[in-house]
């Protein structure tokens, strides 16, 4: 508990949480003034509607992890050094894997709240309405959560296990954007995993992006099946090798 | 005597390179020990593995008696400075210490100021860390060794890149802890001549083992080089010294210096004996090696 506390202390002091946050939020005011505006000078200007601006933030997927990584990285950049102050005082390796984990991802979910409510503030204010749109968004955000959360989730077991930034990126772009089609490749001759490809982040967050565009967005299982595996697999490779990790 | 640390065979190995053979080692309640040793001899990897930051191989750490994987209560009597200490740089040293008094769970908010005023930060506490000179760095250290009033404390080159004002000041401010306090100091360090001033056990270790491990006044024995006597006729003392001891070593110089390599724990036998023989005896000595020079014999490289 009271490492909770200092890692909030120390969180709420840190002026990169309050810049990130608020460059992320100024984004999406930009993007949707820019529509705005365009809509203002232009009377056939097809993407003044809040499906167009909310289709900007499902198709966002794999930009919504990396900002997750920078995020992360935001947060516990060079304070990782300090993590020996911590073990020296006998707080075990354990309790800080997870203490960093829940407070960064708190302060992310804290950010992704903020964003939604921002943009379906913008996007009914602004820009021209279509029925079921935010019902349909928010089906859509549904799948994506169990996806970004393991990404983050992965994220977090990288850093932890002082993994370089690069590789970090290199991963993630490769299971966001490629993961399917390799399992596709590899899986598609063998009787039984020939299905698996369905299962890969990429394949299901453009899959959730199409139904969406086609307002048929549904609560897609997979999605969740993809993101509880591998938030899994990651916070438990993550918890194991960080307990058995010399802190030098 | 209460036992503070106690090591077991404990091993350390990287990349099945054994730094640390395996250990037997104990600091008793009290003591000031000097871990000694030169560069890459294994004395930070040690610091470390009490620290929890390493894990060792082989073996067991006892602190305060207890022993296993619930360090937790004995480490929370524990103060550990290893290399450079390392702080939030956009953080003052009041909100560094703050933040590691929350995690500790010091109740009292004031310790943080009493322990900046023991290692003579007060005035500096709104400094940024990234803003303070390494001297005033290494202080802040102590300052967060301090902050939950241990019974011990781990100190990896404290002393280091301190000025001769700050390294007396350090020393002022360990014995004061350790006398005062009764606070138990682990200390290491390169600059030799500090030590010999502090501490109060002397533990040399080379190659990832130790090669000695002495008290300060078994130190002192050891590193007795020679007896130096002045007396008024050199010539009889040599012929006394030859009677009595026929494996004698000694040097008769033309200052009325005679110099004596062996037998260096009858001295006091040989001044008697001077003196019923009738000598003079105008000025005894006994002149010993410095811990550095002592240390230099024992590894016979230079400790840098």
């Amino acid at each position: 508990m009271n490492y909770i506390k200092s890692e909030h202390y120390r969180l709420l002091r840190k002026p990169s949480l309050y810049v990130t946050s608020g460059i992320c939020l100024l984004f999406q005011v930009m993007a949707a003034l820019l529509l705005y505006f365009f809509n203002q000078f232009e009377t056939d200007f097809p993407y003044a509607t809040s499906r167009f601006l909310y289709s900007n933030v499902v198709s966002s997927g794999t930009l919504l992890v990396i900002i997750a990584m920078l995020f992360n990285l935001m947060l516990t950049g060079k304070d990782m050094s300090l993590i020996k102050q911590a073990i020296s005082f006998g707080i075990s390796r354990t309790t800080i894997f997870w203490t960093k984990f829940m407070l960064t991802l708190s302060y992310f979910l804290l950010l992704c709240i903020a964003s939604l409510f921002l943009i379906i503030g913008l996007g009914e204010n602004l820009l021209s309405q279509e029925e079921n749109s935010i019902a349909n968004f928010l089906i859509a955000l549904s799948n994506m959560i169990p996806l970004v959360f393991a990404g983050f989730s992965i994220i977090h077991m990288m850093r932890m296990l002082k993994v370089a930034t690069m590789y970090i990126i290199i991963f993630l772009l490769v299971l966001f954007t490629y993961s399917g089609e390799l399992f596709w490749m590899i899986f598609r001759s063998i009787n039984g995993l020939n299905e698996l490809y369905k299962y890969g982040p990429d394949i299901l967050l453009r899959n959730n992006l199409n139904h969406f565009m086609d307002q048929a967005a549904y609560v897609d299982y997979r999605c969740w099946i993809t993101g509880i595996v591998l938030a899994f697999i990651a916070l438990l490779i993550g918890t194991r090798k960080f307990t058995k990790q010399n802190i030098d | 005597m209460d036992t503070v640390i106690q090591t077991n065979q404990l091993t350390k190995t990287f990349k099945k390179e054994e730094v640390i053979k395996p250990l037997d080692f104990v600091v008793e309640k009290g003591e000031i020990c000097a871990l000694i040793g030169k560069n890459g001899a294994g004395k930070s990897t040690i610091f470390k593995m009490l620290a929890g930051q390493l894990i060792p191989t082989a073996g067991d750490i006892h602190l305060f008696g207890i022993s296993g994987n619930d360090l937790t209560d004995a480490k929370k009597r524990m103060g550990f400075m290893i290399e450079t200490p390392a702080f939030f740089p956009d953080f003052t040293a009041v909100q560094n210490l703050e933040y590691f008094r929350i995690q500790r769970g010091v109740v009292e908010k004031q310790r943080v100021q009493e322990v900046l005023q023991t290692v003579e930060l007060a005035k500096q506490k709104k400094k940024r860390f990234r803003d303070y000179s390494m001297g005033m760095k290494q202080r802040l250290g102590i300052a967060l060794s301090l902050l939950s009033s241990p019974d011990c404390l781990v100190l990896d080159e404290p002393i280091n890149g301190l000025d001769a004002e700050g390294i007396r000041e350090m020393r002022r401010l360990l014995l004061k802890l350790n006398q005062e306090k009764q606070i138990t100091i682990l200390i290491s360090s390169h600059i030799l001549t500090e030590l010999q001033l502090l501490a109060t056990r002397f533990v040399f270790i080379k190659n990832g083992e130790i090669v000695e491990d002495l008290s300060k006044a078994a130190l002192d024995e050891k590193s007795r080089k020679q007896i130096q006597i002045k007396v008024d006729d050199t010539a009889k003392a040599a012929q006394i010294l030859e009677r009595k001891y026929a494996d004698i070593r000694y040097k008769a110089l033309p200052d009325q210096t005679i110099t004596i390599q062996n037998h260096i724990e009858e001295a006091g036998d040989i001044n008697r004996l001077f003196i019923e023989n009738g000598l003079v005896v105008m000025e005894f000595r006994l002149e010993a090696l410095n811990l550095e020079e002592f240390f230099l014999g024992l590894v016979g490289e230079d400790i840098q």
